[in-house]
């Protein structure tokens, strides 16, 4: 009966732990989109118009830095 | 006697998926496509054959175009500079008030003012805009063609203060007479709709969006029944929602549209009716509301590539007077 009852208390005293390492899983798992996330909201920010201008300078017939920066 | 070569009938040619038309064009309902000879009284009807349908949340263009221009107060002035075919960069000002939503009927007016810079790069399979405000907020919508049926279309609102910032993924697919869509976006929204031709007038379609954050989800049913000459449509909601139009094309220049929307939570009903007139040197938009608002807006074309915009509201109810006037210069 008491080795029963210690195993049935081992099991669930282990239980337990894997329960909370699976938390904390999937805990990590949303710290870390969130700040994946965030450094994405930054970048896309700062770098959207950026990009968007490099690839029209790229894109052919290409237009001269001139063009770009004169407000003719 | 010619019979060696069998006069094979003169059939029209077989439709072309035409991609959407831009400019002016765009507003014109589409022309139905039937096999057939055009005049005939009775056409046969191709069941198999139907055309594409208009994307689902174009399904009141015709209407929003005649109805909803953008109305504005104080002076705008927009300059589009074109670097090549594909890629332009535009400059925009804008001093006015702009309106800030209230709870209560009062009408709060905020004088703000504020530059914008844009930068389009619009190729036949990829399209990239972006606008950028003075205060640091970013407009950026991209629209990419992953293969022949799959459009990919993302819009992002991001802004310096944090959580205020919105996304929107949309992956679209075009079959032959249908279109379905899926929607992600922030706080957790899914959305899909999908829309099928029933007939060479006729489309239905529906939609269902489910909104995480506060485990609010919606159904929708939408109906357009066009011809050449007009457009009706009904949208209802599970939101409590009852849209319904009509748009018809009086001539070629002249056109009616009119509108109705209930929304039962808050026993809303507006209804309104405006005319759109597209002349060779100018666009006048005039609309009449339920609730005692008139509204006009004119652009009208000075020299090539140089608009003027005049633009009109007046609440006598609320006490609300809006003008506004603006220049457009570039396309």
């Amino acid at each position: 009966m008491a080795p029963k009852a210690s195993l049935k208390g081992k099991g669930k005293a282990g239980k337990g732990s894997k329960g909370r390492k699976e938390q904390s899983t999937a805990n990590c798992v949303k710290e870390w989109s969130t700040w994946a996330m965030k450094k994405a909201k930054v970048i896309v920010h700062f770098g959207f118009i950026p990009l968007v201008i490099v690839i029209g300078m790229n894109s052919e017939p290409k237009p001269s830095l001139y063009q770009l920066l004169s407000p003719v | 006697m010619g019979s060696s070569g069998s006069h094979a009938e003169d059939r029209p040619p077989a439709t072309p998926q035409t991609p959407q038309p831009l400019g002016l064009a765009g507003i014109l309902p589409p022309k139905t496509e039937e096999k057939g000879d055009g005049k005939g009284a009775t056409e046969k009807v191709d069941w198999l054959n139907l055309p594409c349908p208009v994307p689902f949340e174009e399904i009141q263009r015709e209407a929003l175009m005649s109805l909803k221009p953008e109305l504005f107060e104080g002076l705008r002035f927009d300059f589009t500079k074109a670097l090549n075919q594909r890629f332009a960069l535009s400059h925009s000002v804008f001093m006015g008030s702009m309106e800030v939503p209230s709870q209560t009927s009062d009408v709060i007016k905020v004088p703000s003012a504020h530059y914008e810079f844009g930068a389009n790069f619009l190729d036949p399979k990829l399209m990239l805009v972006g606008r950028v405000l003075t205060d640091g907020r970013l407009n950026a919508r991209v629209k990419c063609d992953l293969t022949d049926n799959l459009t990919l279309k993302i819009n992002a609102q991001l802004t310096n203060e944090p959580h205020f910032s919105q996304g929107m993924f949309n992956f679209d697919y075009k079959g032959k007479d249908y279109r379905t869509q899926f929607q992600i976006g922030n706080n957790a929204f899914y959305g899909a709709n999908y829309i099928q031709s029933v007939s060479p007038h006729l489309s239905l379609g529906s939609e269902i969006f489910w909104l995480g954050h506060q485990r609010k989800s919606g159904i929708g049913f939408a109906a357009r029944y066009n011809t050449d000459k007009m457009v009706a449509t009904a949208q209802v909601a599970s939101t409590g929602v009852l849209a319904l139009s009509y748009v018809q094309k009086v001539s070629e220049k002249v056109s009616l549209a009119s509108d109705f929307m209930y929304n039962h939570m808050t026993r809303d009903v507006t209804s309104s009716f405006g005319y759109d007139y597209i002349l060779r040197q100018c666009r006048l938009r005039g609309k009449l509301d339920s609730n005692g608002v008139v509204a006009a807006f004119l652009e009208e074309r000075l020299n090539m590539g140089v608009n003027m915009i005049l633009s009109a509201e007046i609440d006598h109810a609320k006490k609300d007077y809006k003008f506004g006037f603006g220049m457009t210069v570039g396309e």
